[in-house]
């Protein structure tokens, strides 16, 4: 063991990997946001659609949470040249992600569907409220608060482990600015050090503010650690 | 002319008959009160009034307008009247007391919101709520619940109360606190129909007692002939179940 931590190499190279976090981030909420409307979509039809409906909505849910995300990715960015589809590695990742993440964010969305009571709809339906406000006043608010916890976890999963895949087909975001780094430098321990300790920034940082967010949009009693 | 009107009144769910053939009215500013045994159509009765399940037959007539319950328009303005109070209050789990009360007359019907405020504030003091209005249900004990549901069936300014029970799902040290502002209402002249097993209560603040049973009117009166009096033998047997508790 005579490897020496070079301080200063880590500080040179600081501002790339913030601009790699600045990515990871950008990629997360965009993930997390595409992922949510697919999510809401197909936990729609899984509890209101008619039988092929909710058989589409389970196919896709069973496919994209049984094969791993890389695959997905691989798929997309090697398989569909093969039929003239040539998409760049970025719009390859993002598109992998949404649809992974989508899947999961199905299954979550859909328990807050479930939960929300009948007889809150009948009350809001005897105040003169009407289907879009029912849905808008009630529906939606009451399935925020129920499932907000684990949106909150998914969208952690996802700046952490979703996208950090990006790196392999060589989308720059902090793992992958990680990597270029340590290629030219050769100074893969400082590179990854400090990488993950911007990880854990970042978790730490949107852990924190999402867990506040929660408490005050929906009472939820989420821990802030 | 009645306030509310109910003729022939039919009902069913799937193919099962609820309502066969209801005929009752209740002039204005008058409490009536609904009686009967479990399963005999006193909720489908008042769910029936607010377009929570359709009618199959009858008409029902308030203040000389009839009311067509395939009619959008038609129901909207049936809910204008009249407001539903259920068992179970059925408030707005995520939303504090105040925007339970305050909800329906700003996204629905378009008022201004201060003003909302100003007369919800009112109304809330009047239950005993005023200092309540950051709440939300379930920091409420059942008695603070179902006068936070009053008080958002009240802020419609409905001319009918419709009241389902209210009293049923509160300990007993609670009901007074809810019947009390029950009976102010009616002393202010508001016109309602309520469900109730309350049978002192029943007796002291309506004009007119209707025993119902299977779906039909059974027997209807002033409640000193209907309660301590009844004719039939069906009414006789339930009262006489009843006040032996
Ligand atoms: N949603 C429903 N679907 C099918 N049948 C129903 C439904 N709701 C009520 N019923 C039936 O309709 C009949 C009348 O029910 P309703 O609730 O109006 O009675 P009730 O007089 O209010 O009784 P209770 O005193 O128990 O509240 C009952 O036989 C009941 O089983
Ligand atoms: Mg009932």
């Amino acid at each position: 063991m005579n490897y020496t931590f070079q301080f200063g190499v880590a500080f040179d190279v600081l501002p790339q990997l913030l601009e790699g976090a600045v990515l990871t981030f950008q990629m997360g909420v965009v993930t997390f946001a595409g992922g949510s409307i697919l999510g809401l979509f197909f936990a729609a039809l899984k509890t209101y659609g008619n039988r092929p409906l909710r058989g589409l909505a389970q196919a896709y849910v069973v496919f994209f949470t049984n094969t791993p995300a890389l695959i997905q990715i691989y798929f997309l960015y090697f398989g569909l040249p093969e039929f003239g589809i040539l998409w760049d590695n970025f719009v390859c990742v993002m598109i992998g992600l949404i649809l992974n993440s989508g899947a999961y964010l199905t299954e979550i969305m859909r328990a807050g569907f479930l939960s929300v009571r009948a007889t809150e709809m009948e009350a809001a339906e005897a105040l003169g409220f009407n289907r879009l406000q029912q849905i808008r006043h009630v529906i939606v608010p009451h399935i925020a608060k129920t499932i907000y916890p684990a949106l909150a976890n998914f969208f952690i999963v996802i700046l952490v482990m979703g996208t950090s895949i990006g790196a392999v087909v060589g989308v720059d975001e902090l793992t992958g600015q990680a990597i270029n780094l340590s290629t030219e430098n050769y100074r893969w321990l400082e590179m990854f050090t400090v990488a993950a300790g911007l990880y854990v920034i970042l978790t730490l940082v949107a852990s924190i503010a999402l867990a506040l967010f929660g408490r005050w949009a929906f009472r939820v009693k989420a821990k802030v650690f | 002319m009645p306030h509310l009107d109910i003729i022939d009144l039919n009902a069913s769910y799937g193919s099962v008959g609820v309502l066969k053939g209801v005929n009752l009215s209740v002039e204005r500013g008058e409490v009536v009160s609904l009686v009967g045994p479990s399963g005999s159509g006193k909720s489908t009765l008042l769910r029936v009034l607010v377009g929570l399940t359709p009618p199959s037959g009858g008409r029902i007539v308030v203040d000389g307008t009839t009311i067509d319950y395939r009619s959008k328009s038609s129901l909207k303005a049936a809910r204008d009247r009249m407001a539903i109070v259920f068992q179970q209050y059925n408030l707005f789990q995520n939303m504090d007391v105040m925007r339970n009360v305050t909800i329906a007359p700003v996204q629905i019907k378009g008022r201004q919101r201060a003003e909302v405020e100003a007369d919800a504030t009112k109304i809330l003091a009047r239950m005993g709520l005023a200092d309540k209005h950051h709440s939300y249900p379930d920091q409420l004990s059942g008695g603070q619940q179902q006068r936070v549901a009053l008080a958002r069936a009240l802020a419609l300014k409905p001319e009918i109360l419709l009241l389902d029970e209210v009293t049923s799902a509160l300990d007993p040290e609670l009901v007074n606190e809810v019947l009390d502002a029950i009976r102010a209402l009616a002393a202010e002249g508001m016109t309602m129909l309520i469900v109730s097993h309350e049978m002192a209560f029943v007796k002291e603040v309506s004009s007119k007692v209707v025993m119902m049973d299977k779906g039909q009117v059974v027997e209807a009166g002033p409640p000193r002939e209907i309660i301590d009096a009844p004719k039939t033998d069906r009414a006789k047997e339930f009262f006489g179940k009843i006040l032996r508790h």
